[in-house]
């Protein structure tokens, strides 16, 4: 009897809620927000690999951890720092990374509101900052390594930090001054700015740090091993065809490559300098 | 003035004047009541719903406090207080979460109030405020702000487990309020203004309809006063109203005037007939008297023609008869002597009558008191009026029994008009005599002929005058005529009376 009500659930034209195809867990790596995009994505992949694609969006990067441990997301587009946290076993494989202005890299920008008197990092004494989620790199790890590596001290020094789980957020925050500075990943800044200029104006970037590795979309390991490669197939080969191509262009990507995990090492160095356990 | 005074107002002025006031007055009356309620609504809608924001804030602004995430807090204050698309963005004076020792969590003006600062007051007032609205522990808004200010301030304490954590305070602005009182305002003026054209439209066509006919009303009045009866037709009353009514009983009236007046046409008429035939009895009877003495004589001379002794005692006596019919007769003719050519002099003409009057008292021991004040600006038909003046100063002397005193006096009166007096201190009139004094033929004294005071009546009369007599008994007359006077001779000449 329950089966026949879910074949008759199955037979209807709008499917309902649940799990049904392939998971695709999304992070403030992108701006997520862009719901016609990813819709449209999203039916770009499925044709692709010949299954339905549901993206799937969380608050922050430890909740889409804990669903591709547990199985309820097949690929999802993380940051570099959860990447190269320990896992026993392992679960995740490196599926493809963007490629974002001819390289698979990008940077994190502390920036502060464009009328703003702080003109170092030092300036940054006893003002509020903004970090966007404590699994980010860009948005946490690195400017916290910045700031010990000129001796500051971030848990002193800022009188209020609070976290966006938002890389547009953070720009936000900043540019209507809640806070008085903010680190934010190069890529959705750059993003932004194409997208909201409005927005970007009214900040200032305050400092830039060296490149890392891009956040990259992982599969789960384990799952159906087919569907991995199918997936890294469609999309390094996303810039082959028109609608990639525009796909890409919205993305403000190159496009997708294969590259292998030691392109994160710069993030694992920076995690074990700050002494996170749970870094190798 | 008296456009000033309403008193001297006409009916179609103040009827319409009237019904605007009052329509103007009720539109007004009610429109303000209505006014000053919607106000009070839109207020208490206001205010619930600057409650309601902040206490939506409040509950969701607990976990966040308590998880220290101020960016959530600051994202849920801004989409609360901005609210729905009606509620605008111009709604919202200011918002905020403190936290109880009064340190900025959230603000919606961030820039001027940093996050985790204590909120920047200047004045001791505000800071007396705020130490007032911390101590708020229930939702509320803020009493000492109701009324005073531009906004409406709502207090929403954010309560965990009911620890007090913090305070949600929330500012609407009441300009929005302002703005629709004074559009509304606006609009109870116009539907004012429309309704008070409407009644003074509808005050002048109520008017027009009740002021014509008491304007026709008020003409035909002023006809039937003049004597007009004649011609005059009836008015139309057009609704069964007072006023028809009014109209009715007008028309009635004027018809049974009109009815009188003819009757007593008539009634002249024949009073003048028989007025023409006492004349005529009355001159029969008095030519008649002498002629039958006279014709007496005539016979006896006659049968005795050698008799002289008869001449010396008959002549005399026909010759006072024929006298006293040429009197009678000349009498009767002044009034046919006066007619037509009339000579039109200043009253100076009025003198040529004392000479007259002199050789009339002769020898008597009677003053005469002449004081003509006719100016020379003044024009009188002079043959008649010396005719009055010295058939009544003639009466005058005559009443004088030995001596005594006459006064004439004229002058000119009040307006266009000539005033001649006489007066004596003779035997006076007795009051049963006063009624007949015009009379043809009504004489006191035996040698009168009864025609003297008629004639001076008529002529009056015939010269559109009035004659007055005050008299006592033993005390003495006063006659006194009034006459229309003239600044220069009138193109027409008077007719017969």
């Amino acid at each position: 009897m329950l089966a026949a009500t879910l074949a008759g659930l199955a037979a209807m034209p709008l499917p309902a809620i649940g799990r049904e195809g392939v998971q695709f867990g999304l992070t403030a790596v992108v701006v997520r927000e862009n719901i016609a995009f990813f819709e449209r994505w999203g039916r770009y992949l499925s044709e692709r690999l010949g299954r339905p694609v549901i993206f799937v969006r969380r608050r922050s990067y430890r909740e889409i951890m804990e669903l591709l441990e547990t199985g309820e997301l097949d690929f999802a587009w993380i940051c570099g720092y959860p990447f190269v946290r320990r896992r026993e076993p392992e679960y995740l494989d490196l599926v493809a990374v963007p490629i974002f202005e001819g390289a698979p890299l990008y940077r994190s920008y502390v920036i502060v509101h464009r009328d703003s008197t702080i003109r170092s990092l030092e300036d940054l004494k006893g003002k509020v900052f903004a970090y966007s989620d404590p699994d980010s790199n860009s948005g946490y790890l690195v400017p916290r390594a910045t700031l010990a590596r000129i001796r500051l001290s971030p848990d002193a020094l800022f009188r209020i930090s609070f976290f966006t789980y938002n890389h547009a957020e953070t720009v936000e925050a900043v540019a209507n001054r809640v806070a008085d500075a903010g680190a934010v990943d190069s890529y959705v800044w750059e993003y932004l700015h194409r997208t909201n200029p409005a927005l970007t104006a009214r900040t200032r970037i305050l400092h830039r740090s060296e490149t890392f590795g891009f956040p990259p979309i992982v599969g789960r390991r384990g799952g159906d091993k087919g569907i991995n490669a199918a997936m890294r197939a469609a999309l390094l080969t996303m810039h082959e065809d028109a609608d990639g191509k525009s796909l890409l262009a919205q993305l403000a990507l190159d496009g997708f490559g294969a590259y292998e995990p030691s392109l994160f090492d710069e993030i694992r160095q920076l995690a074990r300098r700050l002494s996170d356990p749970a870094v190798r | 003035m008296r456009l000033l005074s309403p008193r001297g107002w006409s009916l179609s002025l103040k009827l319409p004047v009237t019904i605007t006031a009052v329509v103007a007055g009720v539109a007004l009356t009610i429109g303000l009541a209505v006014l000053v309620q919607e106000r009070a609504r839109i207020r208490a809608e206001l205010e619930e719903r600057a409650l309601l924001t902040a206490r939506a804030v409040a509950a969701t602004a607990v976990e966040p406090m308590l998880r220290s995430d101020y960016w959530t807090l600051y994202k849920s204050l801004v989409s609360m207080a901005s609210g729905g698309e009606a509620s605008g963005e111009d709604l919202v004076v200011t918002g905020m979460v403190l936290d109880s020792a009064g340190r900025v969590l959230a603000h919606l003006d961030p820039a001027a109030n940093p996050l985790g600062l204590p909120l920047s007051l200047a004045e001791p007032e505000d800071r007396l405020w705020l130490a007032a609205v911390l101590r708020q522990d229930r939702p509320a808004i803020s009493p000492g702000r109701r009324g005073k200010s531009d906004y409406v301030e709502a207090l929403a304490p954010v309560l965990a487990n009911d620890a007090p954590l913090g305070l949600v305070i929330l500012r609407l602005s009441t300009q929005d309020l302002q703005a629709r009182t004074v559009a509304a305002g606006l609009t109870i003026l116009g539907l004012t203004a429309a309704l008070a054209a409407i009644g003074s439209g509808l005050g002048t066509l109520i008017s027009g309809r009740m002021v014509r006919p008491l304007r026709e009303l008020a003409a035909g009045m002023e006809s039937v006063g003049r004597g007009e009866l004649h011609g005059l037709p009836p008015l139309t009353a057009h609704d069964r109203d007072e006023i028809g009514q009014v109209i009715d009983t007008f028309n009635r009236m004027a018809a049974e005037l009109a009815e009188k007046k003819k009757l007593e046409q008539a009634l002249a008429t024949s009073e003048k007939l028989a007025a023409l035939g006492r004349i005529a009895a009355g001159v029969a009877h008095e030519v008649n008297n002498p002629l039958a003495g006279m014709l007496n004589c005539l016979d006896t001379l006659k049968k005795r023609p050698d008799d002289a002794s008869l001449h010396g005692r008959y002549l005399p006596l026909i010759e006072r008869g024929l006298n006293r019919i040429q009197a009678i007769v000349h009498a009767l003719l002044v009034e046919l002597r006066t007619e037509g050519d009339e000579s039109w002099d200043t009253g100076a003409c009025l003198d040529d009558v004392r000479d007259l009057l002199q050789s009339e008292i002769g020898a008597r021991p009677i003053r005469l008191i002449w004081d003509n004040a006719i100016g020379p600006d003044l024009c009188i038909p002079c043959r008649r009026v010396q005719q009055v003046v010295l058939n009544l100063l003639k009466n005058a002397i005559q009443a004088i029994p030995d001596s005594g005193m006459v006064i004439f006096r004229a002058y000119g009166g009040a307006g266009r008009e000539v005033v001649l007096e006489v007066e004596d201190d003779g035997v006076g009139i007795a009051a049963d005599a006063l009624t007949h004094l015009f009379d043809p033929f009504y004489t006191s004294r035996p040698t009168g002929t009864g025609l003297g005071l008629w004639i001076t009546y008529r002529l009056v009369e015939s010269m559109r005058g009035v004659i007055e007599v005050e008299s006592e008994p033993e005390k003495g007359s006063l006659f006194r005529v009034r006459l229309p006077a003239y600044a220069t001779a009138p193109a027409t000449a008077w007719g017969a009376a």
